[in-house]
């Protein structure tokens, strides 16, 4: 069956949650990781390892958790965003978090330990030392944000739990993908899918030039 | 400077991203007032919603936004007033959420039928079965002796509450049944259907509504999967239609609900639903109170010709009857 929803705004909006998810999760990852990795503070050890366990934390789990928080009869119901791309970013941003904030703190601290004492030597003040590195884990940023991406733009339990799949409002490549597969249209469910890997392609494809700083 | 560059790039993703929103957002086109409608699966995926629903559209003026879940779902969003109104299945968890003033009220809309589905062969003899209950207790002496096995939804939906009402029925508590031949998978409809023909070395069997069934039958995903016991009353699936209580959340749209819950008992829709076909099959049926379906409203015309008035009387027929009786004469003379 050919379904009447609108592909190219399903992709649109997509392209939408995952990257403004990515980006949010990004901007507080990264420096929440740079901060763990390059700062020494009791229990470090516990937070890191805590840090790595959420990479396992299950979507659905974070798509409940806000969906307590934004339904009517929850403490931001009042916001009245629940079943709107706004609430899917939120669920998807928790999911982002703890990724860029672990391979954050990976990169800085393999690079930390190689540079240290160069930077040190050379007469470089505490925030010149903490600028140098966060530029040389450079390849190790733009990786978080790529693993953070491909997390949300596969991801279905939250976007369907918080989003509601409406259709020409909520509905994403994943849960469109779930609702061909239940309606038994799998022909059209695998295009969906090749439309999808086709967007984390392009998205890719960028980060990588990026990344390895060919693209300007 | 280099990092600069890095920064520059950085700010062409978010531009490039704002302007997917934007694109987004102008096809999204301007906002009407909108219904949202909590419903089970079954109603979405039978494409019934997308056939009624454009003609509510455009009397109501209005956009309805579909949230198709399970049926215990749906009635919890009702609960925490999440959604203006709900179509469901699940007739024991709608009772209680009228009783705990949760709904405005409840009517009845319509019905599907499920069906036991099995080998073709039917090692567990239901289909000569008296009743669904019967054949349930059957599968049930045949699962314990290790002949057949039987594969649960054993999730929330509506179809597994029939299903442990049936074992019930049966005289049987499903949770003391053994997992060497009742199979609690959690899995929907069409994928439940797709592991019992892909376990039918098994003699699996499974409980599903017809809807589903007819879909798998003609995506030919099920080819050795057969219906073997169906008819028995016992097998309807009621849904009813129940607008959420505005006073318990008054940010709910009262109005489009309470008018969405009325349209869709009114006699046209109900005749709306009574000739919509998939997979060559009719597959709801309505049954709100009051409806008269075409067929016994030309009978009844028939009947009411050959009678003296006062004789009418006497057989106490009803004066909406008559009034349908009307149109039914007319539908026929066109």
């Amino acid at each position: 069956m050919i379904s009447d929803y609108d592909l190219v705004q399903v992709t649109l909006l997509s392209l939408y949650v995952s990257g403004v998810a990515t980006i949010i999760g990004s901007a507080i990852g990264i420096p929440l990781g740079a901060l763990i990795g390059l700062k020494e503070f009791g229990g470090k050890g516990l937070v890191k390892t805590v840090t790595f366990t959420l990479y396992g934390f299950p979507p659905v789990l974070s798509g409940l958790a806000v969906f307590y928080l934004f339904s009517h009869s929850g403490p931001l119901g009042f916001l009245d965003i629940l079943f709107t791309p706004t609430a899917m970013i939120v669920a998807e941003t928790l999911l982002v978090i703890p990724l860029v904030t672990g391979i954050t703190i990976t990169s800085v601290v393999e690079v930390d330990r190689s540079i240290k004492d160069t930077v040190k030597a050379l007469g470089a003040s505490s925030r010149q030392s903490v600028l140098t590195v966060m530029r040389e884990a450079w390849v190790g940023l733009i990786m978080a944000c790529m693993i953070g991406f491909g997390r949300v733009i596969a991801e279905v339990g939250a976007a369907y739990m918080v989003g509601g799949n409406i259709d020409g409002k909520t509905r994403v490549l994943t849960t469109a993908i779930m609702l061909e597969t239940r309606m038994g249209d799998f022909e059209w469910a695998m295009a969906l899918g090749v439309v999808l890997l086709a967007v984390a392609f392009s998205v890719y494809l960028f980060l990588r030039l990026l990344q390895e700083k060919e693209l300007l | 400077m280099k990092l600069d560059m890095k920064w520059i790039a950085v700010v062409v993703v978010v531009i490039l991203l704002v302007t997917a929103t934007g694109a987004y957002l102008l096809l999204k086109g301007e906002e009407k007032q909108s219904l949202l409608l909590a419903t089970t699966t079954s109603t979405q995926d039978s494409g019934l919603l997308d056939y009624i629903l454009p003609y509510f559209e455009d009397e109501f003026v209005c956009e309805v936004d579909v949230i198709a879940v399970g049926s215990g779902t749906a009635i919890e969003y009702g609960k925490r007033g999440d959604v203006d109104v709900l179509l469901t299945h699940s007739p024991a968890a709608e009772t209680a959420f009228i009783a705990g003033g949760y709904g405005e009220f409840k009517k009845k809309v319509m019905y599907n039928n499920f069906v036991i589905v099995g080998p073709t062969d039917d090692p567990a003899g239901t289909s000569d079965s008296t009743n669904a209950s019967q054949a349930f207790l059957r599968i049930y002496e045949n699962g314990t002796a290790g002949n057949v096995m039987f594969a649960s939804r054993a999730d929330n939906s509506g179809t597994y509450t029939k299903e442990l009402s049936l074992w019930a029925k049966a005289g049987l508590n499903a949770s003391t049944f053994s997992n060497d031949w009742y199979e609690e998978t959690g899995l929907g409809m069409g994928d439940l259907l797709d592991f019992c023909e892909e376990k039918l070395d098994d003699n699996e069997y499974t409980l599903s509504d017809d809807a589903t069934y007819y879909q798998r039958v003609e995506q030919g995903t099920i080819p050795d999967l057969n219906i073997t016991y169906s008819g028995d009353p016992l097998l309807f699936n009621q849904y009813s239609v129940m607008p959420v209580n505005s006073t318990m959340h008054p940010h709910v749209n009262h109005t489009l609900a309470v008018g969405f819950a009325d349209w869709l008992v009114e006699q046209e829709t109900q005749e709306l639903i009574a000739s919509y076909e998939r997979y060559g099959h009719r597959l709801f049926f309505p049954n709100a109170d009051g409806y008269v379906s075409p067929s016994s409203l030309v009978v009844g015309y028939v009947g009411i010709q050959t009678l003296e008035p006062s004789q009418a009387t006497a057989t106490q027929l009803k004066e909406t009857l008559i009034v349908e009786n009307a149109r039914a004469l007319v539908r026929c003379c066109e």
